[in-house]
């Protein structure tokens, strides 16, 4: 009786796992409006993107007397090499302040992260209450005391000056991020590194930071995106146009469109040649996107 | 090699308003095998955690020696040296591996920091990981670890150190069967070697049965009793510690108790027991009143007929392979019985015999040993 039951109920297991769930017939309609609606959404979404790629391609002629989205009749790399030329020196400058500035705030961040999420201390609930704060600080509030102090420190219209000023201001960002995965390494893996002796930085070197490395690589990107696409420091901090000491490829790209009216083809191979970086950075992230590192640590399974 | 030394620690994990260790005294001696016994959330690992320095009770002294290792008064913290400064070693519950560490790795990470030289710590390793079966894991990851490899893995890193105390947090837990008596056996034997002060915490009270020179059974934060595990088996303080101590259990019968022609008489409604001579000053002052009679299940004894004898029913018989248990009924109430002889008794009708040395008679109020 319970084994006829038991097959019984496993039959009608296999069967609606085999059965194909024939729709109906509105509902096969209605899929096909959700999927126009979708590729409705992607196409206005890429077609910007479309029309800068296929007019870095053309000629400035062609680039101003076709529709934007056409192919290249003549396939053109003169914008591209223009847009090289006024790029070179600011790309350089962009990837300096980008590398160093994300690295600067990462670094902070995860000090900070890591004092506040592991440790506890006096005041640390005001401590991160600030930092908080501090993170949805909007920069324009802060762009006059800021540009005061950078000029006193001898760093106005210096890359390191822009370095040290996205160092200080990703840092709360960093610490926020970091702290929520930080809170992922466990308490037990902390108190069993006391007892083996060691002190509370020789565990964030040894332990906290080898076993959280996906969290400095995110935060890294995340830095590295905000960084590279960053205007108003680089605006600000630095001279801009001739003679400028300091000039970040943001600001240059925007002086494609100016005093010797525009040249369609370069500006949109600059546009290209600067979102390069960031996709490339991206691609290669995904290869470290893999959860579970810290599986084994503590439990059984 | 230490001793440690509790006085009036009192631990709150909210700043005072409730205790969950309410002055607790301790004294453990410098080579022993302490087991901190007692059902779960009875306060052991925040014990062991306080003896570690993870913790800061809230009042009271703890001495490694005679040395202060803590002292809080009020919550406030007079004298605490750091944990990785009191030269412990511990295992935790979770067993707190690093996973960016191998096998290897993790057992050398301490005498690693410590600066010990690279032969010395591959030495040491390669030792302890063949005395735990461990040799063939060495090189291995964590994540590429069983439960059982982990915890051993756990274990050998503790004792690669010759730490001053040594801490277990039920340290077997997530072993099977077999392997746990054997790493039961290994860590005893090792513990004598070493002759380290080592403080086992269990709820299961086989091992502490077995491991312990001195078991420290706590209940609700306080401790219920100490001694040898002779002691807490065969002088339970309370009712408690003689339930929890044996399997099967004790069997508790309430009885009220009578004087008659100069003896007393224990009368439980189903049957009547003759008081021996020896507890006869302990009985007096209840003369009128009730107790709770217990008896272990292997202090039984059929009998052919006679005198302070209860008469039983058979239930059912569990075969333990040298002995089978009995489960009988006395009146209404089933009761279990360890029958130590070749073949199971065949009536259904017979007659218990207790062995009358061994009673344990408690105060039902206060739960506490009534006789000697
Ligand atoms: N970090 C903590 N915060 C608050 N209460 C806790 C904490 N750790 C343990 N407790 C409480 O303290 C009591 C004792 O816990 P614990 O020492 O872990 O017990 P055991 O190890 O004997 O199972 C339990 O009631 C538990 O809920
Ligand atoms: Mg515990």
């Amino acid at each position: 009786m319970q084994d006829n039951m038991i097959a019984e109920r496993s039959k009608a297991g296999q069967a609606a796992q085999t059965l194909k769930v024939k729709p109906k017939w509105h509902m096969t309609v209605l899929h096909i409006v959700y999927y126009l609606i979708l590729v409705l959404f992607l196409v206005f979404y890429m077609l910007p993107f479309w029309g800068a790629l296929v007019s870095s391609f053309k000629s400035n002629a062609e680039a101003i007397s076709t529709s934007p989205i056409a192919l290249p009749q003549n396939f053109s790399m003169e914008g591209y090499s223009g847009a090289m030329d006024l790029l070179a020196v600011s790309l350089l400058n962009s990837l300096v302040v980008t590398i160093f500035g994300a690295a600067g705030s990462v670094f902070l961040g995860s000090i900070c992260a890591y004092a506040l999420g592991k440790w506890r201390f006096k005041l640390n609930n005001v401590f991160f209450i600030a930092l908080i704060a501090a993170t949805y600080l909007p920069f324009q509030a802060i762009l006059i005391p800021l540009l005061k102090n950078i000029t006193n420190y001898g760093l106005y219209d210096n890359i390191w000056g822009i370095v040290l000023a996205h160092s200080i201001f990703g840092m709360p960002m960093c610490t926020t991020m970091m702290r929520g995965y930080y809170s992922e390494v466990p308490d037990a893996l902390i108190r069993q590194a006391m007892i083996d002796g060691n002190g509370m930085w020789q565990i964030y070197r040894k332990i906290v930071v080898p076993n959280t490395k996906l969290a400095t690589i995110t935060t890294f990107v995340f830095q590295c995106t905000s960084i590279w696409n960053e205007m108003l420091f680089a605006l600000v901090l630095a001279n801009q146009g001739e003679g400028a000491q300091a000039p970040l490829a943001t600001i240059v790209l925007n002086s494609f469109v100016g005093s010797t009216g525009v040249e369609i083809n370069q500006l949109m191979a600059g546009s290209m040649i600067l979102a390069l970086p960031m996709l490339i950075i991206y691609i290669f992230m995904g290869k470290y996107l893999i959860s579970g590192q810290m599986s084994g640590a503590v439990t059984a399974s | 090699m230490a001793s440690i030394t509790i006085k009036d620690m009192c631990v709150s994990y909210n700043k005072g308003k409730t205790y969950v260790l309410d002055k607790l005294n301790l004294d453990i001696k410098d080579g022993e095998f302490c087991v901190f016994l007692g059902p779960s959330g009875c306060g052991k690992s925040t014990a062991m955690y306080s003896i570690a320095g993870l913790l800061e009770p809230f009042s009271g002294q703890i001495y490694f020696g005679d040395k202060l290792m803590t002292e809080t008064e009020g919550g406030k913290k007079k004298t605490f040296v750091p944990p990785q400064e009191r030269n412990i070693a511990m295992v935790f519950q979770e067993y707190a591996l690093y996973p960016n560490m191998t096998v290897r790795e993790n057992m050398g990470f301490s005498l690693k920091t410590k600066k010990v030289p690279k032969d010395e710590i591959d030495r040491l390793v390669n030792e302890q990981a063949a005395k735990l079966e461990l040799t063939d894991l060495l090189d291995r990851r964590i994540a590429q670890l069983s439960g059982g490899q982990r915890q051993r893995v756990a274990l050998g890193r503790a004792l690669v150190r010759s730490p001053q105390v040594f801490l277990l947090d039920e340290p077997l837990g997530n072993l099977d069967a077999k392997l746990r008596d054997q790493v039961r056996y290994e860590l005893k034997k090792i513990q004598k070697e070493l002759n380290v002060t080592t403080i086992y915490v269990t709820h299961d009270q086989t091992e502490a049965m077995t491991m312990a020179d001195h078991i420290v059974l706590l209940s609700g934060g306080h401790i219920m009793q100490e001694g040898t595990p002779n002691d807490l088996y065969d002088h339970p303080a309370n009712e408690f510690v003689a339930g929890f101590l044996g399997t099967p259990q004790i069997n508790i019968f309430p009885c009220s108790v009578k004087e008659e022609n100069g003896a007393y008489i224990l009368d439980a409604g189903t049957f009547r027991l003759k008081a021996p001579d020896h507890v006869k000053a302990s009985l007096a002052p209840y003369t009128g009143k009730k107790v709770d009679l217990g008896i272990r299940p292997s202090d039984f004894e059929i009998a052919q007929e006679g005198v302070n004898s209860i008469p039983a029913k058979l239930d059912s018989i569990e075969p333990l392979g040298d002995a089978y248990l009995l489960y009988v009924r006395i009146g209404e109430k089933v009761v279990v019985f360890k029958y130590a002889g070749e073949k199971a008794p065949t009536e259904t009708e017979m007659l218990l015999k207790p062995n009358m040395e061994k009673l344990h008679l408690f105060d039902p109020e206060t739960q506490k040993r009534i006789n000697a």
